[in-house]
């Protein structure tokens, strides 16, 4: 079900520093965002593109298909920005529709085109981060940065639900499907909605077990876990350093 | 094959593809990258107020009652899961849960907003839903907008005593269509049309997004509707172990 939380375990990546790649993905996510400039958001694209699959070693076919993910939202939104109804015709294109146009300027598709790099560019970083970073790597971070505990507890505590629920979930499905529950939609519909509430009902009966569990462990209102460090090697930190200045620099430049 | 059979493979590979791609759609998140950073930012701090209120009514539940943790963490945990799995659909192609309207009648608004974020979160870094730099966006569409209005109607619906069937659908399906406006409203702010500015871009965008959205959110208020009939009469116990968040299931009698 979570394929990018499988992929990532297998990274090479994995076990540099965490504190790094997580602040190299939001510094170079931030002048990504901030430029919109299809020079750098290509930059971008290509280097953690490079670091995810050629260094991390993540197939490329299965990287490429995650990429098509959010090509959808993409597509439905940049044709939103192309498309203008108008009375009379703009710059960049016009198609004639009886008293009005579909039409758009030369600026409006350049920045069109802007906005669609920029989007690529970076949900390439974010990729970067979710597959080379476990989840509790992450979190690891997050407390560094001072996030408040009961916020660090729920999220580690969600992290390890999941998994439990998600192969609840998909038991049950096969189960129904074994019955022909999803013979068409009438009957799709009510085996979903008795899956969302027998999945409900175990959920609630679960947390009570762990709670007593938990209790009968000395759970004083706590969670304490060790974390496994990986120490920062110089190399690294230069070779993010001067990356993200040399992006700076570009960004000044101001490119396209 | 001759030129026009070609053309036709060919044209029918691409139909393929895109039919392909469309099931992947998770339309109504905001993805990585593609608000200006200003209002990434300007959408994080109006999120800021009602999550720091729903954090400190969450910590003073907790400290009265310590297993509401783990309860809490499983809600999180039911509102990811429930998100993720695909929902029945009559065109054949795949869609989701926001699950807004469930989690708001269910756990109450200040649980949902905490909740939401952290979901959100995750969304971002394993499901590739959403983004870390529009996740403030996408918290105020979908962890607090959709939600309190969905409690909204649902306390409104409460008072005036009308059916609790109708009562559920109403807010669960509105409240989704809420969330769907403020993502239309927040794109048309962030990219004003080039003819007519603010008010024809949001046009253009709740146009192009209501093909998806309006059937998702009538089979998700039906959904809910199931969930929580189905709910009331087979799991009254652990409902009531949910009285304990403010405003949450204490009020499904």
């Amino acid at each position: 079900m979570f394929e990018i939380d499988t992929l990532c375990y297998h990274s090479k990546l994995r076990e540099k520093n965490a504190e790094i790649k997580f602040a190299f993905t939001v510094l170079t996510l931030f002048i990504c965002v901030w430029n919109r400039s299809i020079v750098i958001a290509a930059i971008v694209f290509a280097t953690t593109g490079f670091l995810t699959v050629c260094v991390g070693g993540i197939p490329a076919a299965r990287y490429i298909r995650l990429l098509c993910i959010p090509f959808f939202f993409l597509l439905l939104s940049t044709l939103t920005v192309v498309i203008n109804f108008s009375k009379t015709p703009l710059s960049g294109y016009a198609i004639c529709l009886g008293t009005f146009y579909i039409t758009a300027g030369k600026d409006t598709i350049l920045f069109a085109v802007q906005i669609f790099c920029t989007a690529f560019g970076s949900v390439s970083c974010l990729y970067f981060l979710s597959l080379s970073t476990p989840m509790t790597d992450l979190i690891a971070v997050l407390e560094r940065l001072y996030c408040p505990s009961l916020f660090i507890e729920l999220m580690l505590l969600i992290y390890r639900f999941l998994f439990v629920l998600a192969e609840l979930a998909s038991s049950i499905s096969t189960a129904q499907k074994a019955r022909l529950g999803n013979r068409n939609f009438r009957t799709s519909f009510s085996s979903f909605g008795a899956l969302l509430s027998v999945l409900f009902i175990r959920a609630i009966q679960k947390s009570g077990r762990l709670y007593d569990a938990m209790e009968s462990r000395c759970y004083d209102g706590t969670i304490r876990v060790l974390h496994q460090q990986y120490p920062v090697k110089r190399k690294e930190l230069f070779l993010c350093i001067g990356y993200e200045l040399l992006l700076l620099y570009f960004s000044w430049k101001g490119l396209p | 094959m001759n030129k026009t059979q070609k053309k036709l493979v060919t044209l029918s590979t691409i139909l393929a593809i895109g039919f392909g791609i469309y099931p992947a759609a998770n339309a109504m998140h905001i993805m990585e990258g593609y608000l200006p950073v200003t209002y990434c930012i300007a959408w994080g701090i109006l999120c800021i107020p009602f999550l720091i209120a729903g954090f400190f009514s969450l910590k003073k539940t907790i400290q009265e009652h310590r297993k509401t943790l783990i309860l809490l963490a499983m809600a999180g945990a039911y509102a990811f899961v429930l998100s993720a799995l695909k929902i029945p659909s009559v065109t054949g192609s795949s869609s989701h849960m926001t699950g807004t309207g469930l989690g708001a009648i269910l756990f109450g608004p200040c649980a949902t907003g905490i909740l939401g974020l952290i979901v959100l979160l995750f969304q971002a870094v394993l499901l590739a839903h959403g983004g870390l730099t529009t996740l403030g966006a996408n918290t105020f569409s979908m962890a607090i907008a959709g939600p309190l209005l969905t409690f909204g109607i649902y306390k409104l619906c409460q008072k005036l005593k009308l059916n609790r069937m109708v009562t559920i659908f109403l807010a669960a399906s509105l409240g989704d269509l809420f969330t769907y406006c403020i993502t239309s409203f927040q794109l048309a702010l962030a990219y004003p049309s080039e003819v007519g500015g603010f008010s024809a871009s949001l046009v253009k965008f709740m146009g192009i997004f209501a093909a998806t959205q309006v059937p998702l959110a009538i089979i998700e208020g039906l959904l809910t509707v199931v969930v929580i009939m189905s709910l009331e009469s087979y799991a009254k116990s652990e409902l009531s172990a949910l009285g304990y968040f403010k405003g949450g299931a204490a009020n499904v009698k």
